[in-house]
């Protein structure tokens, strides 16, 4: 097992060509949040990682040692896009109420709402939840990487 | 401070929480880890009373001030996700005045299966089922059965008392779970519980030994 214990860098801080042939280590949204983890990279190589409380994981960090350096790759995952019609300002701030209410972090992306599902069932839960703006958004299933706001940072009902 | 690495323990009402830590610790015990245990509940310290009597004061596997009641006066998952202070607070005494563990296990008050630990209290989340609940359960989904590190499926020998293939729960589990491990165990008789102290020795401690074979060395 390699021991990992702190960040070395991020592959969007550097730009360096080489970092395309890197082992992936590829983790969930929610396994970034932890301090401890142990996993595979896509080649095998047995990671452990352990942290000190003030570092996070993020996408595209690296972590390495003298003898190898490895990508962190967030899996994409299923997510809702809110797109609103028209710039609304009250619409605006019910779509966030009703969201918060939900307890869903939110990403805020090309004037896009998008917060995290788990089956896509939930379109239909939050079709009705939205009944009283849903003339005025539009709302899509997407898959990808999930980067909540910071000042979001909460849980998840 | 020393950051002693934490398991929150999570899962309904009678799920059986307080006696997988009552079997689990004496296998951890055993290979030499120091461990000290919160258990979380709403208002009684019931639960905690009796894994202090059962490993403190009966067995010794532990001492019975590193057994640690807590009544939390609300929701039990607020105390374990929204706000873990209480817990943290605690928590923060044991790493300034036991650096000696090897380990600290929280157990939540019994929940719903939306239940989750705080990635800043726990560093590894076990979520415990039992098979009265239906085999229906692993398929159903929430974040608990979902986003845990561990599923556990208790209470195996009761399934065919109460109808519930175990065959179905395990393609479920294995199905909503992807590559995450899940077991199937019985606390009664011990059954799986080996598992899951290598699960933890492997996933969360990382393989390291005991700090109590460092100080044998010094």
């Amino acid at each position: 097992m390699i021991n990992i214990n702190s960040i070395l860098g991020s592959i969007f801080k550097e730009n360096n060509s080489e970092n395309n042939n890197l082992e992936k280590l590829k983790i969930s949204r929610v396994d970034l949040e932890k301090r401890i983890l142990r996993k595979k990279t896509n080649l095998g190589t047995d990671i452990g990682i352990n942290l000190n409380s003030s570092t996070k994981l993020q996408h595209g960090d690296i972590i390495g040692n003298n003898e190898i350096k490895i990508i962190v790759e967030q899996i994409p995952e299923k997510v809702i896009s809110v797109k609103l019609k028209e710039d609304d300002e009250k619409i605006a701030i019910l779509l966030g109420h009703i969201i918060g209410n939900r307890h869903r972090p939110i990403a805020i992306k090309d004037k896009m709402i998008l917060f995290p599902i788990q089956e896509d069932s939930e379109l239909e839960i939050f079709q009705r939840l939205f009944k009283e703006i849903i003339d005025h958004i539009e709302l899509k299933i997407e898959e990808e990487i999930f980067l909540p706001h910071t000042s979001a940072d909460v849980h998840e009902h | 401070m020393t950051h002693i690495p934490r398991i929150g323990i999570g899962g309904p009402v009678g799920s059986g929480k307080s006696m997988l830590i009552e079997r689990l610790v004496p296998m951890l015990a055993e290979v030499g880890y120091s461990i000290s245990i919160i258990s979380n509940d709403v208002i009684s310290k019931e639960d905690a009373d009796r894994i202090r009597n059962n490993l403190a004061t009966k067995k010794g596997l532990l001492p019975e001030n590193m057994v640690i009641g807590l009544a939390t006066g609300g929701c039990p998952h607020t105390a374990v996700r929204e706000d873990p202070s209480m817990n943290l607070a605690i928590i923060e005494e044991m790493e300034d005045n036991h650096p000696e563990l090897d380990l600290i296990i929280i157990e939540s008050g019994g929940d719903n299966i939306t239940t989750t630990f705080s990635p800043i209290l726990a560093d590894y989340f076990i979520y415990i089922i039992d098979v009265a609940g239906g085999d229906k359960y692993p398929r159903k989904g929430g974040l608990g059965i979902t986003n845990c590190d561990l599923l556990l499926i208790n209470k195996i020998d009761l399934a065919e008392l109460v109808g519930a293939n175990l065959e179905i729960m395990k393609t479920d589990a294995e199905k909503i779970r992807k590559e995450k491990p899940f077991e199937f165990i019985n606390c009664k008789t011990d059954q799986g519980i080996k598992k899951i102290a290598e699960h933890i020795i492997h996933d969360l401690l990382l393989d390291s030994q005991p700090k109590s074979n460092n100080l044998k060395k010094v």
